[in-house]
C-alpha cells in the first residue's frame, strides 16, 4: 500500500525545520540573496569564480544545520540526464568554447567528436553552476516554508501594483493552490484506493511503459478534476460570504520585519556578487 | 416587539425561473428572525433550507418577494457587502470554505477584504480565535487540523467580520460526534453573548439547541415555533418523515401510556428529573405497603 500514500511524499519545497540563522531570515532577503546569486552564477564561466561561488553556497548549507545528504538526495533523479548532458558537452562542444585562461588543446579528435581542454573545462564549471543553483535553490526551500514564500513573492510583487501587476491576486491564486495541495493529495490517495479496490492496476508497468502509466492515470485524473471543480464552487461561495471583491483595497496582517541581520546579508551578499562580477575577466583559470 | 433584524417577506425562489416551468425550491416564504435568537431550520435533502439560508446574506436573491437584513434589502447590490458583514456564514465542508495556509491569516481573510487597518484586523483575529478556544492553534497550517477545528476557524473566519448573525449551513454534517459538540459548544457561547445563530441542520436532536424551530418541506415551512411546540407534534412529524429526538420520542411514548408524563421534554436530563421525581413520590407513597409485603411472607 506504499504507494498509495501520497501525502508523505509530496516534496514540493520539502521544509527542513530547524532554527539556524539562515531560517530566521526573512524570506524576502532570502529571495534577494538567491536572486543576486543566480545573476552572478549565470556571468563566471571562469574555474576560479565558481570555485568561490559554490564555496560561498556551501558555507550557507553549513549555516543552514541541514545535512548535505539531505540536500544530494534531492539531486538522484537527475543524475541520468546530468550525465548525459556531461557527456554532450565533453564530446560535442570541444570546438564551440575556447577554453578560458588557457591555450586550446585539442586531445582527441574523431569525425564530429573531439575532446578539448575547452570542453572538459565546459562540462567541469557546468557541473559546479548546475550544484550551486541547486543548492541554493533547495536551501531556499527547504530553510522556508511554502506560505512564507508565497508572503514573500506577494510583499515583493508589491511596488508593480502601480504597473497593474495583480499582486495580490496572484499571491491569493498561489496560497490557494498551496493550500489545496495536501488536499488533492489526500484525494487522490482515496480515489485510488476506491479503484484499486474495484480492480484497478496501479504501479504496474515498467518505467519505459509511458503509454500504459498514462492510461492507468486517466482514471484518476478525471474524478480529480470533478472534485476540484465542486470545491471551486464551495470556495467561490465562501470567499463571497466572506465579502471577497477582489484584491482592490485588501489589507493584510504583516508578519515580517526586515531586522538588521537582514541587510546585512543582503549587502555581503551584494558586495560579493559585485566584486566577482568587475574582476571576473581577471581570474587566471 | 423590536425590529426583527431578518425580515424574509413572502419569497419563493427558482434556480431556473426562465424555464417554461421553473421549479421552485422556495415558496411563499415569511419569517423573521430576532436579535439574540437561536433559529434551527430541519428538514430533509432538497427541503429548500440550505436555498433559504443563501438568502440571508445576498448569495442568492428572490424571485418574488423580498429578504431585509437590518433594514436593508438583498436586492440592492450596494448593500451586499453590508449585509454580508452582517450576516455571517459556515458552511459544511470545513476544507472548502479556508482560503489560506496559516490559521490566523484565513481568519483575517474577511475583515482583510473590507480593507480594516492592520491594528485592528490583529485585534478581531485574536478576539475570533479566542472566542472558539483556537489562539493556540494560530500558526498553523489547516490541513493539520482536525475537522472540528477547522471548522472552530472557519466560524472564526465568519466571526472576525463582526456579524450580527451567524448563519451555520449544515456545519456539523460532515464532522465526527467529538468535532460537533466542540462546534456546538463555540455555537452556544457565540449565542450566549449576544450573536443571533441561525443553524441549518438535518440532525433533530441539534434542533433542540434553538429557542426556535422552523421545519421545512418541499420549499415551505411546514411547521414552528419552541421546540417543545414543535417536537410534541410527533405525529406530524411521523408523517413528514422526520425523527424525533430520541427522548422526545421516549416521552411521548410514555405519555401514551401514562397521560401524566409530560409529552415534551427535550433533553436527556429533563427526562431523568421527571422519572426520578416519580419514583421517589412512589417510594414514599408505597413504603407501608411494601414492608407489609415483606413481613408477610
Amino acid at each position: 500500500m506504499e504507494n498509495f500514500e501520497f501525502l508523505r511524499n509530496v516534496t514540493i519545497g520539502q521544509y527542513f525545520q530547524g532554527d539556524s540563522i539562515i531560517h530566521r531570515l526573512d524570506p524576502r532577503a532570502k529571495i534577494t540573496i538567491l536572486l543576486i546569486l543566480v545573476v552572478v552564477n549565470s556571468f563566471i564561466l571562469s574555474f576560479t569564480g565558481n570555485v568561490l561561488l559554490l564555496s560561498l553556497c556551501i558555507a550557507l548549507v553549513l549555516l543552514s544545520g541541514i545535512s548535505f545528504r539531505f540536500m544530494l538526495s534531492g539531486i538522484k533523479p537527475a543524475l541520468p540526464l546530468i550525465a548525459i548532458f556531461a557527456l554532450m558537452q565533453l564530446f560535442f562542444y570541444g570546438d564551440a568554447y575556447p577554453p578560458y585562461g588557457m591555450e586550446a588543446v585539442t586531445y582527441w579528435r574523431w569525425g564530429m567528436m573531439s575532446i578539448t581542454n575547452g570542453s572538459i573545462q565546459l562540462v567541469i564549471v557546468t557541473l559546479m553552476r548546475f550544484l550551486e543553483i541547486f543548492f541554493l535553490v533547495s536551501l531556499l526551500t527547504s530553510t522556508t516554508t511554502t506560505t512564507n514564500i508565497a508572503y514573500a513573492i506577494e510583499s515583493m510583487l508589491e511596488p508593480f501594483q502601480r504597473l497593474r501587476v495583480p499582486a495580490q491576486e496572484i499571491s491569493l491564486i498561489g496560497t490557494i493552490a498551496l493550500r489545496f495541495v495536501p488536499i488533492f493529495a489526500e484525494q487522490m490517495e482515496i480515489i485510488m484506493k476506491a479503484q484499486a479496490s474495484r480492480g484497478a492496476d496501479f504501479g504496474e508497468g515498467g518505467v519505459f511503459q509511458f503509454v500504459k502509466r498514462t492510461r492507468q492515470m486517466v482514471t484518476l485524473i478525471v474524478p480529480l478534476f470533478v472534485d476540484a471543480f465542486r470545491r471551486a464552487e464551495d470556495l467561490i461561495l465562501a470567499m463571497d460570504a466572506r465579502c471577497y471583491t477582489g484584491g482592490r483595497g485588501r489589507t493584510k496582517i504583516v508578519r515580517f520585519h526586515m531586522a538588521r541581520v537582514d541587510y546585512l546579508f543582503i549587502a555581503l551578499t551584494a558586495v560579493f556578487g559585485v566584486l566577482i562580477m568587475v574582476f571576473r575577466n581577471n581570474f587566471p583559470v | 416587539m423590536s425590529e426583527p433584524i431578518i425580515r424574509v417577506e413572502n419569497v419563493s425562489f427558482s434556480y431556473n425561473p426562465l424555464a417554461e416551468k421553473p421549479v421552485f425550491a422556495l415558496q411563499d416564504i415569511n419569517l423573521e428572525v430576532f436579535s439574540g435568537d437561536y433559529l434551527v431550520i430541519v428538514g430533509h435533502n432538497g427541503s429548500g433550507k440550505s436555498t433559504l439560508a443563501k438568502h440571508f446574506n445576498a448569495l442568492l436573491r428572490p424571485t418574488k418577494g423580498d429578504v431585509w437584513v437590518n433594514g436593508m434589502n438583498t436586492k440592492d447590490p450596494k448593500c451586499v457587502l453590508p449585509i454580508r458583514a452582517t450576516v455571517g456564514m459556515v458552511f459544511q465542508i470545513p476544507d472548502n470554505q479556508i482560503v489560506a495556509t496559516v490559521v490566523e491569516e484565513d481568519v483575517a481573510f474577511g475583515p482583510a477584504n473590507l480593507g480594516v487597518p492592520e491594528q485592528e484586523l490583529r485585534a478581531r483575529v485574536d478576539w475570533a480565535l479566542k472566542i472558539v478556544d483556537m489562539d493556540a492553534h494560530r500558526q498553523r497550517a489547516p490541513h493539520l487540523l482536525s475537522s472540528g477545528q477547522k471548522q472552530r476557524v472557519a466560524i472564526a473566519g465568519a466571526m472576525a467580520l463582526k456579524p450580527k448573525v451567524l448563519v451555520l449551513d449544515e456545519s456539523t454534517s460532515m464532522l465526527d460526534p467529538a468535532g460537533r459538540e466542540e462546534v456546538l459548544s463555540a455555537v452556544r457561547t457565540l449565542n450566549k453573548e449576544g450573536t443571533t445563530i441561525v443553524a441549518i441542520t438535518h440532525f433533530m436532536h441539534e434542533a433542540v439547541e434553538g429557542n426556535r424551530v422552523i421545519v421545512m418541506e418541499a420549499g415551505r415551512i411546514v411547521a414552528q415555533g419552541s421546540p417543545c411546540e414543535v417536537f410534541s407534534n410527533v405525529e406530524t412529524l411521523r408523517a413528514l418523515h422526520l425523527d424525533v429526538p430520541q427522548v422526545t420520542e421516549l416521552a411521548y411514548e410514555l405519555h401514551k401510556r401514562d397521560p401524566s408524563f409530560p409529552a415534551d421534554l427535550l433533553t436527556i436530563d429533563e427526562v431523568v428529573q421527571e422519572i426520578e421525581g416519580r419514583l421517589e413520590q412512589k417510594e414514599k407513597g408505597s413504603e407501608h405497603s411494601w414492608a407489609r409485603h415483606y413481613t408477610s411472607q
